[in-house]
């Protein structure tokens, strides 16, 4: 017989209206529940379970089968001349850069027999050391007319600024022999700005941006969107990061370009890339590159190598 | 019967005579009043005189004396003269008789000082009376004590000083019904409107062009047109160009017969120059190599526009090359932009003065100057809608849409076409050597209106005949012309631009009247 005995406070069986909510748990006082336990710590799945889960799945790859037809969408609406279908790519081998000349009229508008030029304004404190390198680059694939101007609303322009795009095209005479135009105007702006065909196209600003449309005239865009997506995340670091971010920020971002060039010889694995071009042009201006790690000094380096950023370094004086 | 009409007519009469007495009495009864009231001021004004010699019109100044008195110009009346009594010539733009002071403002060129006339004991009633009835702009003589303000004059040039006049002499009085208003020739179109107050309207300026010169903003323009000409000129001379004289009255028209002035030259006829040209290029073949003339020139087109006149200051260059004529074509565009440079720099007081009554946007350009070619101006203008053909000339419209798609896409104001269908120039135009279709000529563009037109020039006799003949011109009245080229002329370029339309376009003003000090137009010729 037990010494106290306490009366029962509720009575044992206390009907209890069990709510319709979506999720229904087992009741854990109930009698029974052994063998459910049992299956649960053997690893064999409650039937009911499974069946939630497949359902699951099967809800979450409709809902990404529709978000991918939508960003489909979404782009060819937006971008004319985007042929990509996110839904249907699959990682493929990054597509070898410069080898084949783009088809300017694809990407600049049909020709109307007028020389297309493209004309970017820069402030002379702020000079687009990328710009200048694709510059170099777009001289290689195409006849490019080069010219550089003083705008009125700049006194006065140190002259390597002036020589930045090199000695003039003997034929520069005669603008009709050219493919492309290469406009460049010192002024007084707070924010780089290209202006291409103004009926139709909004400026473009920032020289994060304007490389990139340089770029794709190279037609060396990389096609695996994995690498795009990279290529663009190491210009969006190189943008705000190391030219725009304090000096925290730049050594932060200096590290991870080190490890990153610890793994492959450029940034994006073994192929020279606009991201490349991008970093290298806001390391060498923020300066200080011999207290460089040492992956980002032999990576600099080989890319004086490659012999696009000679015009830069009369510059960084 | 009668003797009564008799008696009640002369009842009548001496009614009459009688009302008449009565008001003719009561007239000199006024007239006496009023005489012995002027007789008690007169004695009173004269009693109390004692400014009397520190003020007056002066007998006309026909050289009497040559007086040693040093007179200081209005903007130079400065802090730094404080205290100092000084002598001043100027207008009187304003003044302002409150109670017992007179408040002056003076005036001479852009530069206005305040000036303060009070009855003490240096100035009697009487003498700021004189003040305050002067004309406005009589030149006066006025000698003055400079004193320093506490708040600034706003409404003056000169705000941190005002004058105490001692002395005020008149020198020259002005009528006292002015043709303008020299506040109202000032004041910016859409105020005048605004606020219900005159504007001086452009016939009225010109009518009385002596009185409209005098605003600041007249000033202002034409001492900005000075400078242009005299960067023209110093920009020219540093490049080794050699300044000519060429003649005016010619014997046959060098354009084309259409628009030319004839004058009776002796028992013939002779014509006004319609261009140098003819001229220049003579010079070239002279060896003179880099020739420029400055000088009138006469068309006339019976156009009324915003930008023609029949009588224009021409700045003309020709200049010989040695392989090509873009080596002309940067010359040229060089001195332009040494033109913008030096206003930019040097007159900016000026475009500002301007720029309050016309405000404009500020005139920016490029250097070296942009070159576009014909086709791509074609195509641009093409783009932006408009149906041309490849070989067809630029209309006005035209051109200034040309003129904002290029503002938009370059931000200049400034820039060259090249390459001109040939089919659309003078006959002494050098055709492109490799498109028989196009030309070697240009044309330069200010805020979208064409400024100069040029071309490289015909420089062979043979060619030159042949171009003229399909052009149906005379031979035998450009004989003279041809013949220069027979004895060895060098290839050579040139254009030229007109003055007013330059000062005109740089400042962002809609008439060439404007800036021609006294313009010439169809329909008018005087003063």
């Amino acid at each position: 017989m037990p010494m106290y005995k306490v009366k029962p406070v509720s009575p044992a069986d206390i009907k209890i209206d069990l709510p319709t909510c979506m999720y229904k748990l087992p009741n854990i006082h109930a009698q029974g529940m052994n063998c459910g336990e049992h299956a649960l710590q053997n690893g064999e799945v409650d039937p009911a379970l499974k069946a939630l889960e497949e359902r699951q799945d099967e809800v979450l790859r409709r809902l990404y089968e529709l978000k991918a037809t939508v960003d489909g969408l979404a782009k060819t609406v937006t971008t004319p001349d985007a042929d990509l279908d996110a839904s249907t790519l699959s990682r493929g081998p990054a597509e070898s850069v410069f080898r084949a000349t783009a088809d300017l009229d694809s990407l600049l508008g049909k020709d109307l027999g007028a020389l297309r030029d493209i004309v970017i304004n820069a402030n002379p404190a702020h000079p687009p050391l990328s710009l200048l390198v694709l510059h170099a680059l777009l001289c290689q694939r195409y006849q490019v007319l080069s010219s550089v101007h003083v705008h009125s609303s700049v006194s006065a322009v140190p002259p390597p600024l002036l020589s930045c795009l090199g000695p003039r095209h003997i034929d520069s005479y005669a603008r009709q022999r050219f493919q492309l135009g290469f406009t460049l105007i010192w002024k007084d702006v707070s924010k780089l700005q290209m202006k291409f065909n103004t009926q139709s196209m909004y400026p473009i600003e920032g020289e994060a941006n304007v490389a990139r449309f340089l770029f794709r005239l190279l037609s060396a865009e990389p096609q695996d969107p994995v690498l795009a997506t990279q290529m663009d995340c190491w210009i969006d670091t190189a943008v705000f990061q190391l030219a725009e971010g304090g000096s925290k920020e730049r050594a932060v971002t200096l590290r991870s370009l080190n490890s990153a060039l610890g793994r492959s010889p450029w940034l994006l694995g073994q192929e020279f890339s606009l991201a490349d071009i991008v970093c290298a042009c806001c390391v060498l201006r923020a300066g200080q590159t011999t207290s460089a790690p040492a992956n980002v000094q032999r990576w600099l380096q080989s890319c004086q190598n490659l012999g696009h950023f000679d015009c830069v370094y009369p510059l960084l004086q | 019967m009668q003797y009564r009409a008799g008696e009640e007519e002369q009842q009548a009469q001496s009614k009459k005579a009688l009302k008449k007495q009565q008001k003719e009495a009561e007239k000199a009864a006024k007239k006496a009043e009023k005489q012995a009231k002027l007789a008690a001021e007169q004695q009173e004004a004269d009693e109390d005189d004692f400014a009397k010699d520190r003020y007056g019109i002066c007998p006309m100044v026909q050289s009497q004396q040559k007086l040693d008195r040093a007179l200081v110009r209005v903007q130079d009346l400065t802090p730094e003269k404080a205290e100092q009594q000084i002598w001043v010539r100027a207008r009187i733009h304003t003044s302002r008789a409150k109670g017992k002071q007179c408040f002056l403002v003076l005036r001479h060129q852009q530069f206005t000082v305040q000036a303060l006339l009070a009855v003490g004991d240096r100035a009697s009633k009487q003498m700021v009376k004189f003040a305050a009835n002067l004309t406005k702009e009589s030149i006066i003589d006025v000698e003055a004590v400079v004193k320093k303000v506490e708040q600034k004059i706003e409404s003056c040039s000169q705000q941190d000083v005002e004058l105490h006049v001692e002395r005020i002499f008149v020198i020259s009085q002005s009528e006292a019904r002015l043709p303008l208003q020299l506040e109202d020739a000032v004041r910016p179109e859409g105020e005048g409107d605004e606020e219900g107050r005159a504007t001086v309207n452009q016939d009225t300026r010109l009518d009385n062009r002596v009185i409209d010169l005098r605003t600041t903003t007249s000033q202002a323009i034409f001492r900005l047109q000075s400078g242009v000409c005299q960067l023209f000129r110093d920009t020219l001379i540093n490049k080794g160009f050699v300044e000519i004289q060429t003649p005016k009255i010619i014997s046959a028209a060098s354009e084309g017969g259409a628009n030319v002035f004839t004058v009776s030259y002796f028992k013939t006829s002779a014509y006004l120059a319609q261009s140098p040209q003819l001229y220049k290029q003579m010079c070239i073949c002279a060896d003179f190599d880099k020739v420029f003339c400055v000088g009138p020139v006469f068309r006339a087109e019976d156009s009324n526009t915003h930008r023609h006149l029949t009588e224009f200051v021409g700045l003309d260059i020709e200049m010989a090359f040695n392989y090509h004529y873009h080596e002309v074509i940067d010359s040229i565009t060089d001195t332009m932009v040494q033109i913008f440079k030096g206003l930019r720099d040097r007159f900016q007081t000026e475009i500002q003065m301007v720029n309050k009554q016309y405000p404009s946007e500020p005139f920016k350009f490029l250097e070296p100057t942009l070159r576009l070619e014909y086709k791509e101006a074609v195509a641009m203008l093409k783009a932006a809608g408009v149906e041309m053909g490849d070989e067809e000339d630029l209309s006005t419209p035209n051109e200034k849409l040309l003129g904002r798609l290029v503002k938009d896409k370059y931000d200049t104001d400034f820039y060259v076409l090249d390459k001109y269908p040939l089919a659309v120039r003078p006959f002494y135009t050098m055709p492109d050597p490799n498109n028989p279709k196009y030309s070697n000529s240009y044309d330069m563009f200010m805020r979208g209106e064409e400024i100069l037109s040029g071309a490289q020039r015909v420089h062979d006799a043979q060619l030159l005949t042949e171009r003229a003949m399909h052009h149906g011109i005379d031979l035998e009245k450009i004989k003279a012309y041809i013949d220069s080229f027979r004895y060895g002329a060098p290839p050579h370029a040139g254009g030229g631009i007109g003055l007013e339309r330059v000062t005109m376009l740089y400042l962002g003003l809609h008439n060439v009247r404007q800036t021609s000090m006294f313009p010439r137009d169809p329909k008018r010729l005087t003063p």
